[in-house]
């Protein structure tokens, strides 16, 4: 139990004589209702259980942040770090600010902020190893680094930057609304270190004591409608038509006339100089992902072909199926899809603890995902295996396995998609995302076919222009995509509009080249499925294909932009983090940067892991995965 | 709601095992907090927290006291006496017998070759109270040097030399409880929130509550002046034109308080003739202030039922500021506003123990506001200790400031530098090389091996830092507090009181001079030696100070014998008529005639650099330098540039500059902002080889004290973006 002083002063003290009955978007203050079994059930904190002394303990409870009055003194923000321990690299809790007008007639608001503990937790419903949970207790959204295996992509959901992935530990871990001080009454760390009289807790939608509003956002505060965070904001003195973001990211907030309040848009702090960076673009921790989704879309595509081919008996799939290209194709499918598997857990925090990419399969596109690529695989592998042989006895089983892969690839497929269908994330939240994946998966699948017949002098003239026209449908649907993203990005009021300017300046080079390449390929397939051409044509296409879908790729993981609270000039500044690790300077411990860098696989945990549970409780974990999920 | 799993998962959070929790004050600036550092059970100290029932901070630290324990592991802490015959020679270790002995020698050495006072001993606002007092004694009783300084020249001189022209004595006479009792505040050049924060969140607790206008002058848009009823944008270096024509209006409004100048101040005749020639036009075209503004001001300050000022280094560091503390000073006695709840001129002191030096080293004098001008003095002291009256100087000898240009001038021939990097924070750092660089003997005292200065010493002494050592500070409010030893110095450091006792032995052959070993023995000492003096410390002791959470003095023996409880806070000076310094108990009101004879901005150096503090870092960043939870928040310097005038040179966001001044350059980051004018740049001076590298530092004629903050750069864009970033590294060595 945390230890309460003898005397603690005044401002520490939870102070909420009651409550209003549902907070504004409708839901019951009352985080369950009384006789609900989970009021009943033991409250432990590091193995010792609390009897109920907080009479609020089964409220919603939230931050209230005066924005009038934060001075960014980072008390709030060395509290938290001091009683959660943390590394100077990472901070729950963190100030940005953003500011407006002329000198002298200038004003600044900094905003604090941590986890909002929301209503409607996209952490809790992202992460694929259910490592959350939100607690009846105070409406508390914790989070178990013990579970999590460290992809992040709670980190991606998030609007507010909340939970925090460690590249040192490879794990996430987050806010904990510090539940242990609210059991003994006390305030977060946080609101108790407030040297400015902003900060402050209790039952949300109650005001704090001399405060009149309560509004949902500030200027520079993210969207509230993807989550319905748990925060209130006051904010009376007056701001100017414009306040600009001081970190990198290019970005500034305009006064529109409605209650809305202020809407992001572009603010050009680099001007428009059109660069290369590759190293960035190609050297980032991301690459795992550009590894995976273009080798599984490939092979998917090639699957398609091969299966829907075989099944509509064109001539030309037949005959390769008749050609020695035939085991080479499917082998050379199993390897992409493999290394594209290998690469993608290989990326993970926790390499060992894969198998609990499964764990939340009834609300994780990400555990869907895991799960229908696994079904693809597996229906690839048995496809496969069973190609090898020629007996009549092998075709029902080809069939079936034929059919498992498709049906995997279909829902993989699809979760693979929507994962990255993030409100959070304007630049992927558009359906050329869907467009790009199929584009590939079609243009990439159909080459590699075509690369595997090359050699073995398989690529007949009708093989060829199917193959062409299939990479061209591929690479005009991309196109599509591109175009009509394009356009939605550059008039976008959203992070989205900042991802499109970096686009055009800081990778301007790498994405006209794309472009070129991407056009350039599509008239040659377009070409080829016309008039069919010779095999040094169809390298040409496949190469330049190749080049375009991983620029294409790269692009599509650098430039996400999330729509989180702005930074401040040095700390959560995207671009000097970046800056620090290209000049070296994160190297000095004391810095708050460290470098991305790669996580074994701790073969002795996974076996531990093994060892230390019996059949049974394995067998319970799956029924829970299946039957006994989160729950409204 | 939406519940992660039907069955909970057992909740753990970190659990630092704190055992036990020590007392301390703060060590880094002069609010005087009090703190607990917890230590776990291998008596590792791995926690902070505020002190819940301290007057002065409530339970509240700001993020350094926050993660003030990890100071004691920090990197770069000295850990044995180091020895070399040239600084260009390789350290060589060696032990404390032999290195003492070095000192030793090498101070009368120096002496005996070049004059008694050609060795100088320069000190710090760092060092606990007692501490400060046995140097002194050792100094002015045994080595016999006149040149004998602290770092607090470049601090509080100012704030000194002011407080004691216009009141007769050094020492702040209002405390943080006026706050909770001024119906108006003005801020001079200071910005509480980065500076002070916890008397910041006083200020805000009390405004909060009462809402008084806040009046706020500084050159820069400041969170400070951002929240303030009033802000003054004042031209750099021009506040005495601005406090003038104030009192103008005042006076010609009829608003001072006639009583109060009658009974309390003289020299109200030549004062009122000096401000007539201030009318509020004419000073609007000196200090950039509009005529109708400083009307309201003046009119708001003099109507307030009860008035208070504060004021940092915006005042402190400049060429006036000894000046403008008298200038505040006037402001508060013509309108009644010393001594009383919520009327003050009320210094915010720079360094945890500024205080504790100003009154018991005997920098400036002898102890205790005494003065080596003053024969009764003299003797009085030297009975005292046990020395020969005739061996103190008659008046006192070079500021911190005037020996270091003493030393480039080769007549400062030897140096006992302590618990201070003047490499870093003494202005125009190119001089301050070509100053240490000819010293014959050098000896750095400090808890980091790593200081810079220390690239010249050919003595190196490992010293303890804050709760390593035993003793009390003195804060901004005349409080002095407790610091408990709470770990032990790292291998073979010592407390540098234990160095001073050791050093003392080696001057004191005969014994005639007594040096007590214990601190509270020596608390005892000083509490004799205070006895009827302005602080009187004669009622406390050690245990009772912690007892108190700190004791504002004076508190007497007498009192305490009476049974009367050290005040829990609100204890003022001069709360009555005729109680001042001078011998007549009256205050002098001090004409301020003005010429601005500060830098500049030309045509070749186009921009006012105007240096200052962050939150997250303590002066030099020694300190701060080495907590990443502190460092992070500005790792490297940085400059606040006007985004129009950033624009004009074509320097983006995050670009790395180069400034340049008739001095030196320097290299920094640019951070457009409005904060700042179009012709003015902000630096910070924490950096090592940065700021001080262009800064002029002319000298305050009474404090000289440096005017950091007046001083003209030219900015230049760097096209090798790549290497200024490599320069910029190199220079950061954590």
């Amino acid at each position: 139990m945390f230890q309460r002083r003898e005397y603690e002063p005044e401002y520490a003290l939870l102070n909420d004589s009651g409550s209003k009955p549902v907070n504004r978007y409708g839901k019951p203050i009352d985080t369950v209702p009384p006789g609900d079994p989970l009021r009943e059930q033991p409250f432990v904190i590091n193995g010792e259980e609390l009897p109920q002394q907080n009479p609020n303990r089964y409220k919603q409870h939230g931050f209230h942040f005066t924005a009038d009055n934060c001075i960014a003194c980072h008390a709030c923000e060395a509290a938290c770090s001091e009683k959660n321990d943390l590394p100077p690299h990472l901070a729950f809790r963190s100030v940005g600010f953003v500011e407006g007008g002329s000198y002298p007639d200038y004003r600044r608001i900094n905003i604090s902020m941590a986890c909002n503990h929301c209503d409607d937790p996209v952490c809790l419903r992202g992460c694929p190893t259910r490592a959350y949970t939100k607690f009846a207790e105070y409406g508390a959204v914790l989070q178990d680094p013990d579970i999590c295996f460290g992809c992040g992509y709670c980190t991606w959901v998030c609007p507010y930057n909340a939970p925090q992935l460690d590249p040192v530990k490879g794990q996430v871990s987050k806010c904990n609304m510090c539940v242990d001080r609210l059991e003994v009454g006390l305030k977060p760390a946080c609101v108790a270190a407030c040297l400015g009289k902003a900060l402050d807790f209790g039952v949300i939608e109650n005001l704090p004591e001399g405060r009149i509003q309560a509004e949902p956002a500030i200027p520079g505060f993210p969207r509230t409608d993807i989550t319905h965070p748990n925060i209130r904001f006051q904010q009376m003195k007056s701001i100017q038509r414009e306040m600009v973001r001081v970190d990198g990211t290019a970005l500034k907030y305009h006064r529109t006339g409605d209650r809305e309040g202020y809407r992001p848009e572009l603010d050009p702090k680099k001007g428009f100089r059109r660069q290369w960076n590759l190293g960035r673009l190609l050297g980032s921790h991301e690459n795992a992902h550009i590894v995976f989704t273009l080798g599984v879309q490939a092979a998917m595509g090639a699957f398609l072909l091969l299966v829907l081919g075989g099944w509509f008996g064109l001539p030309a799939v037949t005959a390769l199926r008749n050609s020695p290209a035939w085991l080479p194709s499917l082998g050379l499918m199993v390897l992409v899809t493999a290394f594209g598997l290998f690469r993608l857990n290989m990326h993970l925090g926790k390499p060992h603890r894969f198998y609990r990419g499964f764990y939340n399969l009834r609300l994780s596109p990400v555990s869907r995902e895991i799960a229908g690529v696994s079904a693809f695989f597996a229906g690839l592998l048995g496809f496969t295996l069973f190609n090898l042989f020629d007996g009549e006895w092998a075709r029902p089983l080809q069939f079936l396995f034929a059919l498992l892969g498709l049906l995997g690839m279909g829902f993989g497929g699809y979760y693979m998609y929507r994962l990255y269908r993030i409100p959070a994330r304007p630049f992927w939240d558009h359906w050329h995302t869907g467009a790009s994946f199929a584009g590939t998966g079609l243009a990439l699948g159909s080459l590699l076919l075509a690369l595997v017949a090359l050699p073995f002098g398989e690529l007949t003239r009708e093989l060829g222009q199917l193959l062409a026209t299939v990479a061209g449908s591929g690479l005009a649907l991309e196109g599509l995509g591109l175009l009509a993203h394009g356009l939605a990005m550059r008039t976008a009021d959203s992070e989205g509009a900042a991802s499109w300017y970096e686009q055009l300046t800081t990778h301007g080079h790498a994405y006209w080249l794309r472009n070129l390449l991407l056009a350039g390929s599509l008239l040659l397939a377009g070409w080829l499925a016309v008039h069919g051409g010779g095999p040094w044509l169809f390298a040409l296409l496949a190469v330049m294909a190749l080049v375009s879908a991983i620029i294409g790729r790269a692009l599509f993981y650098v430039l996400v932009i999330p729509t989180t609270m702005p930074g401040a000039f040095f700390w959560r500044n995207r671009a000097f983090v970046e800056h620090a690790r290209d000049t070296g300077l994160a190297e000095m411990e004391p810095l708050g940067v460290v470098y991305e860098r790669h996580h074994r696989f701790d073969l002795k945990a996974l076996l531990r892991t093994i060892r230390e549970h019996s059949p049974r409780q394995m067998w319970e974990q799956v029924r829970e995965i299946v039957l006994a999920g989160p729950r409204p | 709601m939406l519940f992660g799993r039907t069955k909970k998962n057992p909740i753990k959070m970190p659990d630092k095992q704190v055992r036990e929790w020590r007392y301390a004050v703060c060590g880094y600036c002069s609010t005087g907090c009090s703190i607990e550092v917890g230590l776990d059970a291998g008596g590792r100290a791995v926690a902070s927290r505020g002190v819940a029932d301290a007057d002065v901070n409530r339970g509240k630290l700001c993020l350094k006291g926050i993660f003030e324990h990890e100071l004691f592991d920090s990197a770069g802490r000295g850990t044995r006496p180091l020895v070399r015959d040239h600084f260009r020679d390789q350290w060589r270790a060696t032990d404390w017998d032999s290195a003492l002995d070095r000192l030793h020698d090498g101070i009368r050495r120096v002496q005996e070759r070049h004059g008694r006072d050609s060795f100088a001993v320069i000190s710090t606002g760092q060092m606990l109270t007692e501490e400060f007092y046995t140097l002194g004694k050792l100094t002015r009783g045994l080595i016999g040097t006149n040149n004998y300084d602290g770092n607090t020249t470049l601090c509080m001189a100012s704030a000194v030399s002011g407080y004691k022209r216009s009141f007769g004595s050094d020492g702040p006479p209002g405390c943080y409880e006026d706050f909770e009792h001024t119906d108006c505040l003005i801020a001079w050049g200071s910005n509480l929130p980065e500076q002070h924060p916890i008397i910041y969140w006083r200020l805000k607790e009390a405004q909060e509550k009462r809402g008084f206008p806040l009046i706020v002058v500084d050159p820069r848009v400041t969170m400070l002046a951002q929240n303030a009823n009033i802000h003054l944008p004042i031209r750099p270096g021009t506040d005495v034109a601005l406090m003038n024509a104030l009192m103008h209006v005042i006076f010609s409004e009829g608003l001072q308080d006639d009583r109060y100048i009658e009974a309390n101040t003289n020299g109200i005749e030549a004062l009122r003739a000096e401000v007539e020639k201030w009318d509020p036009v004419t000073a609007s075209r000196v200090c950039g202030i509009d005529e109708d503004s400083i009307r309201v001001v003046a009119r708001t300050f003099a109507r307030a039922p009860a008035a208070m000022q504060i004021w940092t280094m915006g005042i402190n560091q400049s060429t006036h500021g000894s000046d403008g503390v008298v200038g505040i000073n006037n402001l508060a006695l013509i309108t009644g506003n010393i001594g009383k709840p919520g009327g003050t001129s009320l210094s915010i002191t720079g360094q945890c123990n500024a205080m504790g030096t100003r009154e018991w080293s005997s920098c400036s004098g002898l102890p205790n506001y005494r003065y080596l001008e003053i024969p009764e003095h003299r003797e009085e002291v030297a009975r005292f200790w046990n020395i020969d009256p005739e061996f103190l100087p008659r008046q006192r000898g070079m500021f911190q400031t005037d020996i270091y240009q003493a030393m480039e001038a080769g007549q400062i021939k030897g140096l006992w530098l302590i618990a201070t990097n003047p490499m870093s924070s003494l202005p125009n750092t190119a001089r301050i090389r070509r100053a240490m660089e000819q010293l014959e003997f050098c000896c750095v005292q400090d808890c980091y091996v790593d200081s810079e200065s220390n690239q010249y010493a050919h003595l190196y002494l490992p010293a303890g830092t804050w709760a390593e050592k035993d003793g009390v500070m003195t804060n901004t409010e005349r409080r002095i507090n407790r610091v408990r030893p709470i770990v032990d110095p790292p291998g073979e450091a010592r407390p540098d009181l234990w160095i001073f006792n050791r050093v003392a032995e080696r001057f004191n052959r005969d014994g005639k001079v007594k040096f007590p070993e214990r601190a509270a023995d020596i608390f005892l000492e000083m509490g004799e030696l205070s006895r009827g003096r302005l602080a009187d410390i004669s009622g406390m002791d050690h245990e009772l100070i912690e007892q108190n959470r700190g004791i504002q003095w004076p508190y007497t023996a007498e009192q305490r014998e009476r049974g009367e409880e050290p005040p829990r806070g609100g204890k003022r000076l001069y709360t009555e008529d005729g109680s001042f310094r001078y011998p007549d108990g009256r205050a002098r009101l001090i004409p301020l005639p003005f010429v601005d004879n500060n830098e500049q901005p030309d045509r070749d150096y186009p921009f006012w650099l105007n240096t200052g503090r962050l939150i997250e870092h303590w002066h030099g960043r020694t300190k701060t330098g080495k907590i990443g939870n502190n460092n992070k928040f500005s790792p490297i310097p940085f400059i606040e540039i006007n985004p129009d005038a950033a624009a004009g040179l074509g320097i983006r966001r995050g670009d790395y500059v180069r400034l340049v001044s008739r001095r030196g350059d320097a290299i920094a980051m640019a951070q457009p902002t409005q904060r700042v004018p179009p012709n003015m740049v902000f630096l910070p001076f924490h950096f090592h080889d940065c700021a001080n590298r262009l800064t002029l530092g002319l000298l305050d004629p009474h404090s000289r004290q440096p005017a950091y903050k007046q001083s003209a750069v030219r900015i230049e864009r760097i096209e090798d973006q790549v290497h200024a970033a490599r320069l910029s590294k190199e220079m950061r060595k954590f």
